[in-house]
């Protein structure tokens, strides 16, 4: 541990801290523009440079490239240094079109700051400047190359951290070009990143352009509500509109990026069809009517039915707190007919997940330093996006990583795979719960008895699972195996994904509630006379819509809070406006059980640009603010137990009462957060049905998410619908041989929940006898949900 | 007229290049036996160490010492690069050796990866030395056949076999960073060290790495041992012969063995046949594009090591660049600074964007176009650029502007006061 | 893009950058390979390059675009490189680049109408001996006189043409 001093300051740092970082460390900043935290140093801006005046080096160095060493003494802001940096400056500007009015990055341009800093007011070159052709990019992101000064962190993003393939640096000396081989959109699904790590103006975000200036905007430390990983980000929201994403740094998280999902999903919140307003029936109401409507109804039906009648449902996309008031109220009322999750087998994974040791849980800064992953029925992309990033810096360093899945995983690293059947991931999972075994009943068993060894044997291993695949029971027998394969002195931590942004929470707070299905018998029956949805939309996400619709035509009552027009709003008897994520604040608890908190960013109202047309300012007079109505569901429920609408207090509440939140009242949404403390217990599990595949003709059916189309709100978001794909299903080879179909050609899926006609797609990574589907939103196959129970289908030629 | 016996060039016929017959007749491969049969690799690397013999690459690191940081006993795959990439104007030794006597590098590399414990050895040649490359595919095969490569040379239970690659330009590739990125298929930039190759080269794996000069003395100092190699040399510290390169304003421009610490002077009258047309001697770049200029009151200084770092310049590549006196300085340290601004890597600012910026500060000079303040801005480019770039390249190309600075001030104010380059008439 | 190298030369490729442990190593010898059967590499020959290499068009840009010996422009049938580096240019090789674009009716970087030559600039050829110096396809030319290149001029033309 080296101790040094830095501008008469001394610290002492690990083995390994550059002096950049080191400075850092006491709050001084080197200026810099090639060195990134997650990106590492690479030598190449030269603009780092300080001056060593004691110790082994000495003279101006750059301090990106010197490791911090004992007695050396540092000043970063001598007269040379400060001579030379701006001579840096001065030969980055040399080319620069000096066009900021109107650069998108002005205002958060660190080569901005950097000049204005550097003192260089005065260009001394007045020769020819070096000019470039742009190129299209795509939907994202706008490239604008004059504004490059060739600090190579694009390509460095792009290429090494998220294994891109298509953005790169080409040509030599001063005349580097950073873009693709032709134009076109970039590939991949991370290729946001690049917005935040550009220090100019040559990539920027398309969807902002010629927005606003970053102080213009409202901005505040938020969660991404798009997986169950809760990504750190920062939205930034003017007139009403929420205008952007960008990441915010969770070292124990996402770290620096984002997804595109995360990224560009952001647009649900402005969606013009977003209902705004209270509403009885399709009649629009003030607050104070439809709250009594809602008091008056409910207490009807406890005076006349008793309080079982009443039934609630929330979400994994509800607040921690709106779960818990849920929660609160429904005992106040004096039901116990409350779930939140409408998908049963969903609910049930997230149940087994909340009730693993929270030490033993992975955390995505544990995947990216672990040296052996293996993936069980996980598609990283599409369930959690973020993970596959982290999976990729794990294997830059060397970890070894598998997946098993019947499903054609794409992941943006080498890896090895098994295209394991959907029945053998028991078998494989129950061969990793006895590693030690020396005879297995299956070659599947064997198989997971093998990789369960290599787990043994390795220093952090992790496993990970897909909450859709395994469904519960094998989520319980993933963390079985993790148990099992800890090696000494270590513990195998694990990882499931889950559905939705808060479904840990909604797992901790259920005890052992029922599940939706109990509800929909309930409705069934007659004995639940109304529901009340909170930010739940159980049409969409129970797998069987038709009998879920039918369940709820029996309802007296139906009553929905949502921020979004779903097909639950549709039916509702009575309607409460809800805030979206960024128009409140709330805690998540994400995948792994880290509470996180999130602030508000800007108060919901119709975005200027569709209250006024576009207009500046609006042509009509108003008390209130247009589109303004939507409350955080869960001061309205604050409202309804008669209670202060107080975060703080809602917060403290939850904790006294239920101590496996400690920590909670304490979190701020800047922070790291913090996992809860302790698991709930494990869910009771009825096993599931054994489905084998009887007639030749038939496949087992696999509906998964999607990287876009599946997650409700960014599929609102109107900048994804462009990379959003038209529905198709994934056949192997073999199978598309053997059941005569023609690759392209349409085909018709045969269900029992339906028949639809789709595109076919040939895959020889699939398991074969798997017909693969995704989860798309508005499309005709919008009724088919991930997660069910095991499904049969036949394919055939339309 | 100095004699000297040469040992590289000790094939060098007009006729046209001599291969394994001729090699062997006069006295090739002895040392590749001598040091198969009589010597472990450990004795080889002594005697090298002791021969005193620097790198002929441009940067004239003691190639003993370097080889000492090799990891050579280790198990596992090592490798050897030869860097024939020789892009530096001025340069032409390699070459001439090449087209010479292909041999010669062969048994250089063949004796170096036996001392160094390597089984693979890549000779990295520059696109234009396509006849090289034949010369040295048709060595190869011949040496292959007479079980002088591949395996179990002369049944010593050693194999080594060699490659040639071809590149396609770009003098960076000649730094040996770079040159491992431009063999393993990446952009060719420099890799920082450490790690350095002898650690962490080709595919990661330990890597030695000299220039084809430099190897190809190797045999000598194995068969003469290291006492006579070092006593060639006519200056006490100095060790060996040396390729000097011998261009620009002479009479008979040429390449010639002479021993290290030949006088310039003597070397230019004696090989060069002296300024041409008459003209008297202005400067010279003693060593490649990249080394400072000396002038007519350096005549008398050793083309050694030292001596030249004494009078603030290098021995280089020893590709004497003779400037005669109606030579415009400003003129010439423009095309050298065009060279390097042109082959930058675009990797680090100074080089990238500096280099250009120096560029155009020489043309406003050189158009008489210059002020005071552009000289100014000269200046500081030198003190801004010097030792701050990623690799050497932007170091080497301002060695000519110190020169400049150093040595021709006045003529550079000249060009300011004047409004006109004051060589033109 | 299979007319660019013949089916056996891509199957021989295919087949090396199989059998190297790696793969890219192997970058320049295929660009090399659709360069000396094509003049240049066209758009399409690097994209040949990458199905060929298992990389994608862009990683192979990246390398193609670094050497100036990979030509990622139409060249002419015979490509003329004069050193402009020092010891021509103090032999006079800027006579020797104007009477060439005299002769040609070009300028550096241009190809002459009939597609005969390119005229291009280059650094040190290795040949500051024999300075002025200048490389036509294959063949080096020494100690070049401005007076000279009328005829070496014709007798390139020549062998292209017989
Ligand atoms: C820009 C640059 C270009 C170089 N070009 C060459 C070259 O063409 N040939 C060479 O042998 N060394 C060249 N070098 C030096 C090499 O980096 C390295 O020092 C040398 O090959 C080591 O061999 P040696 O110790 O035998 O000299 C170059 C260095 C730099 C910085
Ligand atoms: S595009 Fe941006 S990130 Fe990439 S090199 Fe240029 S300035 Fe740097
Ligand atoms: S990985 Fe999930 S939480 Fe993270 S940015 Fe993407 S969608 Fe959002
Ligand atoms: S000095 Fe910098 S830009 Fe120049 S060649 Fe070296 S690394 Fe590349
Ligand atoms: S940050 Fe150190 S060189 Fe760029
Ligand atoms: S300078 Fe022209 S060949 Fe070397």
């Amino acid at each position: 541990m080296p101790t040094l001093t830095i501008d008469n300051q001394t610290i002492t740092v690990p083995e390994g801290t550059n002096v950049l970082e080191a400075a850092r460390q006491l709050g001084i900043e080197v200026p810099h523009f090639c060195h990134h935290e997650a990106l590492g140093s690479v030598g190449a801006c030269r603009l780092c440079a300080v001056e060593f005046l004691e110790g082994p080096v000495k003279g101006i160095q750059m301090s990106c490239m010197v490791l911090a060493k004992d007695d050396m003494v540092i000043d970063t802001g001598s007269d040379g240094v400060l001579a030379y940096r701006a001579q840096v400056i001065e030969w980055l500007m040399t080319n620069h079109p000096h066009d900021c009015p109107v650069c998108d990055e002005g205002g958060e341009c660190q080569l901005q700051d950097m000049t204005v800093a550097g003192g260089h007011g005065v260009r001394r070159y007045t020769g020819p400047k070096r000019t470039y052709q742009n190129q299209d990019l795509g939907p994202f992101i706008a490239h604008e190359m004059n504004r490059c000064i060739q600090c190579y962190r694009c390509v460095r993003t792009y290429q090494e951290y998220c294994g891109g393939k298509d953005f790169g640096v080409m040509g030599t000396r001063q005349r580097l070009y950073f873009g693709r081989f032709s134009d076109g959109p970039l590939e991949s699904p991370f290729s946001g990143n690049l917005v935040d790590v550009c220090p100019t103006g040559v990539l920027t975000d398309k969807t902002y352009r010629y927005k606003s200036r970053i102080w213009d905007l409202q901005e505040a430390p938020s969660i991404c509500p798009h997986c169950s990983l809760g990504c750190a980000v920062i939205p930034g929201a003017r007139y009403q509109e929420l205008q952007r994403r960008r990441a915010r740094t969770n070292r124990r998280t996402n770290g620096h990026f984002i997804c595109d999902r995360g990224r560009f999903g952001y647009g649900y919140v402005n969606h013009p069809d977003r209902p705004r307003a209270p509403l009885l029936g399709h009649r629009r109401v003030t607050w104070q009517e439809a709250l009594a409507a809602l008091q008056n109804h409910l207490h009807e039906f406890c005076e006349l039915y008793g309080s079982g009648s009443i039934s609630m449902l929330s979400s994994s996309r509800a607040s921690l707190e709106t779960q818990f008031l849920t929660k609160r109220w429904a005992n106040a009322l004096g039901s116990g007919q409350l779930c939140f999750e409408a998908h049963p087998r969903r609910d049930q994974a997230a149940r087994v997940a909340a009730s693993q040791a929270p030490d033993c849980s992975a955390s995505m800064e544990d995947i990216r330093s672990c040296d052996m992953a293996v993936l069980v029925g996980a598609d990283p992309l599409a369930e959690a996006p973020m993970l596959a990033l982290a999976l990729r810096q794990a294997a830059r360093r060397g970890a070894r990583i598998v997946v098993v899945d019947p499903r054609p995983v794409e992941l943006p690293i080498d890896c090895e795979r098994h295209a394991a059947a959907p029945e053998e991931l028991p078998r494989i999972l129950q061969g990793l719960t006895r590693p030690q075994q020396n005879a297995f009943a299956s070659a599947s068993e064997e198989f997971g008895g093998a990789l369960g060894r290599a787990l043994l044997e390795a220093k952090n291993p992790v496993l990970i699972g897909g909450s859709d695949l395994l469904g519960p029971q094998g989520c319980q027998m993933l963390l079985k195996a993790a148990e099992a394969c800890s090696p000494t002195g270590s513990t195998c931590r694990s990882m499931l994904l889950l559905a939705g942004p808060n479904s840990f929470g909604g797992a901790m707070l259920s005890d052992d509630g029922p599940g939706f299905d109990a509800l929909l018998e309930g409705m069934e029956q007659g004995r639940i006379k109304s529901l009340v949805c909170i930010e739940a939309d159980p049409v969409a996400d129970y797998p069987d819509r038709k009998r879920c619709r039918a369940a709820l035509a029996r309802l007296d009552l139906l009553v929905v809070f949502d921020c979004a027009a779903t097909a639950t709003v549709q039916e509702a008897d009575l309607f409460f406006p809800t805030t979206a994520l960024e128009e409140a604040a709330g805690t998540l608890v994400n995948n792994e059980g880290r509470m996180q908190a999130f602030e508000k960013v800007f108060s919901a109202g119709t975005p200027l640009l569709q209250s006024a047309a576009g207009d500046h300012p609006p042509r009509f007079f108003s008390r209130d603010i247009p589109g303004s109505h939507p409350q955080p569901a869960w001061t309205t429920l604050a409202r309804l137990l008669g209670r202060d609408a107080e975060l703080e207090k809602v917060r403290r509440e939850l904790e006294k009462i239920d101590p496996r939140f400690d920590g909670l009242a304490g979190l701020t949404a800047d922070s790291e957060g913090c996992r809860v403390v302790a698991p709930r217990q494990a869910p009771a599990l009825v096993a599931a049905p054994a489905s084998g595949v009887t007639a030749s003709d038939q496949l087992h059916l696999l509906v998964t998410e999607h990287l876009y189309g599946s997650e409700l709100l960014s599929d609102l978001s109107p900048c994804l619908q462009a990379v959003k794909s038209d529905p198709y299903v994934w056949l192997h080879p073999q199978d598309v041989a053997r059941l005569k179909l023609v690759e392209g050609k349409p085909v018709r899926l045969c269900t029992s929940l339906g028949e639809w006609t789709l595109e076919l797609r040939i895959n020889g990574d699939i398991s074969p006898g798997v017909a693969v589907v995704p989860r798309l939103r508005g499309t005709v196959v919008e009724t088919l949900v991930p997660g069910s129970e095991p499904m049969l289908c036949r394919i055939e030629k339309a | 007229m100095r004699s000297c016996e040469p040992l590289l060039f000790k094939n060098r016929r007009a006729e046209g290049p001599v291969f394994l017959e001729g090699y062997r007749k006069n006295g090739g491969y002895q040392g590749l036996e001598k040091a198969l049969r009589g010597m472990s690799p450990a004795d080889v690397r002594e005697e090298v160490k002791a021969s005193g013999l620097r790198g002929r690459g441009g940067a004239g690191f003691p190639t003993g010492v370097k080889w000492s940081f090799f990891p050579s006993d280790d198990a596992g795959e090592k490798y050897l690069v030869c860097n024939g990439d020789e892009m530096e104007p001025g340069t032409f030794k390699d070459r001439q050796l090449l087209l010479a006597d292909p041999h010669h590098l062969l048994e250089g590399i063949i004796i170096s990866c036996y001392a160094l414990g390597i089984g693979t050895a890549y000779i990295f040649l520059r696109d234009a030395y396509r006849e090289c490359a034949g010369n040295l595919e048709r060595a190869i095969d011949e040496a292959a056949q007479a079980g002088l490569l591949g395996d179990d040379i002369l049944g010593s239970g050693f194999s080594c076999e060699i490659h040639v690659h071809r590149s396609a330009g770009r003098y960076i590739c000649g730094e040996e960073t770079a040159l491992l990125n431009s063999l393993e298929g990446l952009r060719p930039n420099p890799r920082s060290k450490p790690p350095f190759p002898a650690i962490k080269g080709l595919f990661g794996r330990p890597t030695a790495l000299n220039n084809i000069e430099t190897l190809a003395n190797i045999p000598h100092i194995v068969t003469g041992g290291a006492a006579w190699y070092k006593s060639l040399a006519l200056t006490e510290q100095g060790a060996g012969t040396k390729l000097y390169g011998l261009a620009g304003h002479l009479e008979t421009p040429c390449c010639v063995e002479a021993p290290i610490g030949m006088p310039l002077g003597e070397l230019i009258r004696d090989f060069g046949g002296g300024v041409w047309k008459n003209r008297s001697f202005k400067a010279c770049l003693p060593g490649g594009a990249s080394t400072p200029y000396l002038t007519a009151e350096h005549l008398d200084v050793a083309l050694d090591y030292e001596p030249l770092e004494q009078v603030g310049t290098r021995l280089g590549t020893g590709g004497v660049v003779v400037f005669d006196d109606r030579t415009c300085m400003v003129a010439a340290t423009l095309n050298l600074l065009r060279f390097f601004a042109r082959e930058s890597c675009g990797w680090c600012t100074p080089c990238r964007d500096g280099l250009p910026l120096v560029c155009w500060l020489l043309e406003r000079l050189e158009r008489g176009e210059g002020t005071r303040e552009d000289l100014t801005m000269l200046q500081e480019q030198l003190s801004h650029i010097n030792g701050r770039s990623f690799c050497a390249l932007a170091l080497g190309a301002m060695g000519p502007v110190d020169g400049l600075l150093r040595h021709f001030a006045e003529e550079v104010e000249d060009h300011i006061r004047m409004g006109r380059c004051p060589l033109q008439d | 893009m299979a007319t660019l190298l013949s089916e056996k030369q891509i199957a021989q490729l295919k087949r090396r950058v199989k059998e190297t442990p790696h793969p890219r190593e192997m970058v320049l010898d295929v660009l090399h390979a659709i360069q000396d059967a094509n003049g240049w590499v066209s758009d399409e020959g690097v994209e040949l390059a990458a199905i060929v290499l298992g990389l994608s068009s862009l990683q192979v840009e990246e390398i193609a675009t670094f050497y100036d010996k990979i030509y990622r422009r139409p060249v002419g049938r015979k490509v003329i490189h004069v050193c402009d580096s020092i010891c021509c240019w103090s032999r006079g090789s800027e006579a020797i680049m104007l009477r060439l674009q005299q002769l040609l009716a070009i300028a550096p970087g241009e190809t002459t109408a009939d597609g005969m030559f390119t005229l291009l600039p280059t650094c040190c050829l290795g040949a500051c001996g024999e300075a002025p110096a200048l490389r036509i396809g294959r063949t080096l030319y020494g100690g070049v006189e401005p007076e000279q290149l009328e005829a070496i001029l014709d007798k390139e033309r020549a062998e292209v043409e017989s």
